[in-house]
């Protein structure tokens, strides 16, 4: 390489640029390693949101899916109901509950993934 | 009466069927071993598995007998009160998805027992997690070989013992040779598999029921009759069973080991959303088995109830075509017992190894041995019972002792090595006497009640509050490291590449 004359003539490219001007002094980041009061807030205020919408999603399902055995119980006329001979308690049971799963699933998945990009933006300072 | 039902069952399908799904089990096995080499990749497949494969290889694991030919059994059995077992193996993925899924991920610990060691730091709270984990691998291994014993007997007419022998066989095989890369590809490759020889025949039974209509002259009363709406078991029940199968699936190792494999939390998380739609999908057709078992064949609720998928097609169809969609489900349920089955005894030889022969791949080999054998042992020993029902049990189990470790280690910084194990202590104990109870009450002719039969209702909360109270009365010992460790489950990942070792990204 030492007969390249680009190399041998002039000094290398630098870029020289300003201290950025929005920046932090102390960043996020640094904040979080330390376990400073501040990183220990930040972290505990994600973990507080993800149980938040764990407990709201499992809890909505369960409520969900303990209303049908409760209102088959209660309102025995469900239980008469068919679809295509099928009586409406098969068809709850057997096909009903599933699309509630993944929708709630879906839906879980989506927020953690908000809540972990918020926590993103607030590390990164953007 | 099996063997009356079994008498126009080809025994040449059954021959055929388990050599097929043995060999194509074994050839993944020996494809896998060329790439897997080091420690690491003997135990998660070095984390570079896709969301797609690790969720059909975690839908492939984890749909075992009790879901293969359990379900259409107990529906057959007993009705729409069946239904709770196919919503509770699937919503205990979503559970698992809400609680546990990408904070275990992050944890970065191979096993359940690493995970307790990480975040308690206490051995003692690791050795009760490991035998905690052992024994329910353990448990959950005996009903797949049921299965493959009842599966046996009913397809080639062999001793039911025959079936036992073969599938430790292969699963020790393949589980020695390949480890888990390998694990990986035969069980993504079984999940489909399943869920073909399940589907296929279903659907070629709806067309001759769309075609020929219901057998029998009335057929609209013959659906009435067999689809009665009338759920027999008390609300207690079904609500105990779906506690244990909604919290049982948080905790099963073997399930648990497969979430290493996935490069971070959110993939993590997109895996298990997989998981639950494919498990949705495949689920659909057992109910649907189970309803034409009611319809076709009421007769074999008598006993015979768990052989309904393998017997149905032969009934509803004469000749090549009824012994070809035989040897399809005769397939299907042979990959059940041996994907789960070696799943099982890779997860359980993982912590065998890590416990007693320091994680070498001798050590693993030697495990892995180890752990398929003893349930062997049990299960010719043992009766067997209804399949989806002996599962529940197991389920229960895992639910009063995994799953409090694994949710308050995860989302409370105040739990202690001392709750920790005075809380699995209390539901093993809890749980597993009421196991012993239900196992013993019917010899001595006395009735089991249903909170002794179904008894995660109760062990549950009960092992949940112990744990909180011991740790609150011992919260001076609480770990140093837990709001480190808990800030490391929680944190995401940083987004595209980084340095190993780098928490955050650089700026």
């Amino acid at each position: 390489m030492t007969g390249d004359p680009l190399h041998s003539q002039a000094p290398p490219r630098v870029r020289v640029t300003a201290p950025g001007t929005g920046a932090a002094p102390f960043p996020v980041s640094r904040e979080l390693d330390e376990q400073s009061e501040v990183g220990e807030l930040i972290i505990g205020s994600l973990i507080r949101s993800q149980l938040r919408l764990a407990l709201v999603v499992g809890g909505g399902f369960l409520l969900i899916l303990l209303s049908v055995p409760v209102l088959l119980a209660f309102l025995p006329v469900i239980a008469e109901l068919t679809v295509f001979g099928v009586p409406a308690p098969w068809i709850l049971l057997g096909v009903g509950v599933y699309p509630l799963v993944i929708g709630c699933g879906l839906l879980y998945v989506l927020s953690a993934q908000r809540n972990e990009t918020r926590y993103r933006d607030l590390v990164d300072g953007r | 009466m099996t063997g009356d039902a079994a008498a126009g069952m080809n025994p040449g399908i059954g021959y055929t069927a388990l050599a097929l799904v043995s060999a194509a089990t074994l050839l993944i096995g020996f494809y896998g071993l060329r790439i897997s080499r080091t420690t690491s990749d003997f135990y998660v497949a070095s984390r570079t598995v896709k969301p797609w494969w690790n969720a059909s290889a975690i839908g492939g694991e984890y749909l075992s007998a009790a879901s293969f030919l359990g379900v259409a059994g107990l529906i057959v059995a007993s009705g729409v009160d069946a239904l709770w077992f196919p919503i509770g193996y699937t919503a205990g993925y979503l559970m698992l998805l809400l609680f546990v899924a990408a904070p275990l991920r992050r944890s970065g610990a191979y096993t359940v027992p690493d995970f307790a060691h990480a975040r308690l730091e206490s051995l003692p709270v690791r050795r009760l997690t490991s035998l905690l984990v052992i024994a329910i691998g353990w448990l959950y291994i005996v009903p797949q070989l049921h299965g493959a014993a009842l599966t046996m007997r009913i397809t080639t007419g062999l001793p039911a013992e025959i079936g036992c022998l073969v599938v430790t066989g292969v699963v020790c095989l393949s589980v020695v040779t390949g480890g888990m890369r390998s694990i990986t590809f035969v069980q993504a490759f079984q999940y489909w598999l399943k869920l073909v020889a399940i589907a296929v025949p279903v659907l070629f039974i709806l067309f001759r029921l769309a075609g020929d209509g219901p057998p029998g002259a009335d057929g609209a009363q013959l659906l009435a009759e067999a689809l009665d709406a009338e759920t027999h078991a008390p609300l207690y029940r079904n609500v105990s069973l779906s506690i244990a199968l909604l919290c049982g699936t948080l905790g099963l190792p073997h399930v648990l080991v497969r979430f290493y494999t996935n490069p971070d939390g959110a993939s993590a998380r997109r895996t298990t959303l997989i998981v639950l739609g494919l498990l949705s999908l495949f689920y659909i057709f057992p109910i649907t088995f189970g309803v034409l078992g009611r319809i076709y064949a009421p007769d074999l609720a008598g006993g015979a109830a768990d052989a309904t998928v393998l017997l149905l097609p032969g009934r509803v169809f004469d000749g090549a075509s009824g012994d070809l969609l035989a040897a399809l489900v005769t397939a299907g349920a042979f990959a059940a017992f041996l994907s789960t089955s070696s799943g099982l005894a890779v997860s359980l030889a993982g912590v065998i190894s890590q416990e007693f022969f320091r994680g070498s791949v001798r050590g693993f080999r030697l495990s892995a041995v180890l752990a398929a054998v003893v349930p062997l042992v049990i299960a010719l020993l043992t009766e067997s019972s209804a399949l989806a029902g002996s599962i529940g049990t197991v389920f229960a189990f895992t639910a009063s002792t995994l799953c409090p470790l694994l949710v308050l280690g995860i989302w409370w910084r105040r739990l202690t090595a001392h709750g920790a194990g005075a809380g699995m202590l209390t539901g093993a104990l809890l749980c597993g006497g009421a196991m012993l109870a239900s196992a013993v009450l019917p010899r001595i002719g006395a009735d089991t009640p249903a909170w002794i039969e179904q008894p995660a209702a109760w062990t549950v909360p009960a092992a949940f509050a112990v744990t909180v109270l011991v740790s609150r009365l011992t919260a001076g010992s609480a770990p140093g490291g837990a709001a480190k460790f808990l800030a490391r489950l929680h944190t995401p990942e940083p987004l595209g590449p980084c340095p190993a070792g780098s928490r955050f990204r650089g700026r």
